[in-house]
């Protein structure tokens, strides 16, 4: 006696396939993978950096924060395309500083796109494009200056020791010092030490004196440390006037 | 063409019309209209390029969304209510049944691509819009296919439309992901690296690149690119072909 087929099988055997379907499927198979070995092998080309786009700045549904990070996070990976680099000299800065503007316009309190001017966008060695990206901290920063210090004074160190611009160096350690009132205290008196190294040894002295003079200093280490360099300049005010006489 | 085939062809067709699929596709191709025309408005220049750049897309996602779930309701319910069964009871081949709905889906998939495509004649030249729109034909009928496999094989619609959503997702990056995979920003030569470009590749073997179908640029551009429709009819008719033969390679199996 044959045995019964199994009432549980839901599958029949690949033999009761008509062979003309079977045929068509391997037609088909063989077509598709010679097709695709004729088709061009995806060729990678750099996208030019467009405008931010307006639209979700201004439908954003409540939420611009979250908008803001998409604009930022799609401009970082910009210069990583699929399948290509793109150098920061092939980027367009004035396009990238329109996109940071529009993200810190979304969201004010966000370090991010101003960490991106002045540690990112500015590490190409470019006198031109950093100071572009300096310009835009600086701009920024008078928005809110307490908030916002500490990439103007990466700018500053940036200005003197990269651009060898010891003048823009100092314009942007006065802006903190003026405005930045809640500033840490070495970045409140980086200008006086710019002051030192760029010989403007009196200037450097009276401002170092109202600084010890008006109380802003409370650390004793480094009320001493002031008052040292506060002598040094004294004494080397009165060695170059000996000499000079 | 067979008498049964046709029979079944009709009434597939007819299901359509009697679903309301397109009366519903004249509604949301209106919505979408009223919409490209508010982004028409918010851009302070080359308002017809952004109200067609905004249209072009969202009405082929809204085509392709609509037919291949119309496709999928429709086959489900036929195997559901156990029709499919009385069908292939009588004297009818399951190629027959398989061809006949697929020329039946096929019908309503032309009548949304003529729906979808028709308001573009009002932005752009006639050439580039017809272009667009048999390049758009060719898509559905690809996804009306893909979704009669589909549903087919898995038989239910969660496994069935997740397929198709994620088949189309990847289909239509494929030629991004394929670069992103060759050219790693970290770490080229890890296994895992490899293991991924070796199945990325593999998948785009038995994958159409979509992301070169239906190109919004044809419009805005103006110009026909008859060669870019003559390439994507070609891939399309081998992938039907190639997805015909697997829905009936998976009913010629089945018993029910």
């Amino acid at each position: 006696m044959a045995p019964a087929r199994k009432p549980t099988a839901t599958e029949r055997p690949i033999r009761d396939v008509p062979w003309r379907v079977l045929a068509a499927l391997m037609i088909a198979l063989v077509l598709q993978c010679s097709w695709h070995f004729r088709q061009p092998a995806p060729a990678a080309t750099a996208a030019d950096l467009g405008a931010p786009p307006v639209l979700p700045q201004r439908l954003h549904g409540g939420d611009p924060i979250s908008v803001a990070q998409w604009l930022l996070l799609y401009l970082q990976s910009f210069d990583n395309q699929p399948g290509i680099s793109i150098p920061f000299s092939r980027l367009d800065y004035p396009q990238v500083l329109r996109w940071l503007a529009s993200a810190l316009s979304l969201d004010p309190a966000s370090s991010y796109p101003l960490l991106m001017a002045s540690q990112i966008y500015s590490q190409l060695p470019d006198a031109g494009r950093q100071r572009m990206m300096c310009d835009f901290v600086q701009e920024r920063f008078m928005e809110a200056p307490d908030a916002r210090w500490r990439w103007l004074a990466h700018c500053a160190i940036m200005a003197k020791h990269r651009l060898k611009d010891p003048s823009l160096a100092l314009r942007y350690a006065t802006a903190i010092a003026e405005s930045a009132g809640k500033a840490s205290s070495w970045a409140r008196q980086m200008r006086i030490f710019l002051l030192e190294d760029m010989g403007e040894l009196d200037s450097a002295r009276v401002l170092l004196g109202g600084l010890l003079a008006n109380g802003e200093v409370t650390d004793d280490t480094e009320k001493r440390f002031l008052t040292e360099r506060l002598l040094s300049m004294e004494s080397a005010r009165k060695s170059t006037g000996a000499t000079n006489k | 063409m067979n008498p049964q085939i046709r029979a079944i062809a009709h009434y597939t067709a007819l299901e359509g019309r009697r679903t309301r699929v397109l009366i519903i596709a004249v509604i949301g191709i209106a919505a979408i209209i009223a919409a490209s025309v508010f982004v028409r408005e918010l851009a302070v220049a080359e308002g017809g390029r952004f109200q067609t750049g905004f249209y072009a897309p969202m009405a082929r996602l809204c085509a392709v969304f609509m037919i291949a779930v119309h496709v999928l309701g429709s086959v489900l319910r036929e195997l559901e209510d156990k029709g499919l069964e009385l069908l292939l009871a009588s004297d009818l081949p399951r190629s027959h049944y398989v061809l006949g709905k697929w020329l039946g889906f096929s019908i309503t998939a032309a009548s949304v691509a003529l729906i979808v495509t028709l308001p573009l004649l009002a932005l752009h030249p006639w050439q580039a819009v017809l272009v667009w729109g048999l390049s758009l034909l060719l898509e559905l009928l690809m996804m009306v296919t893909l979704a009669q496999f589909c549903i087919v094989t898995f038989t239910h619609l969660l496994p069935a439309a997740g397929f198709l959503a994620a088949f189309y997702l990847f289909a239509r990056n494929l030629t991004a992901i394929r670069l992103m995979a060759e050219h790693p920003i970290a770490a080229p030569d890890a296994l895992s690296q490899q293991l991924m470009v070796s199945l990325i590749d593999a998948l785009a073997f038995v994958t159409p690149a979509l992301d070169r179908w239906t190109q919004t640029a044809w419009l805005v551009s103006g110009s026909a690119d008859w060669p870019a429709l003559a390439n994507t009819a070609v891939q399309a008719a081998i992938y039907v072909l190639m997805l015909l033969a697997a829905t009936l390679f998976d009913l010629y199996r089945r018993n029910f």
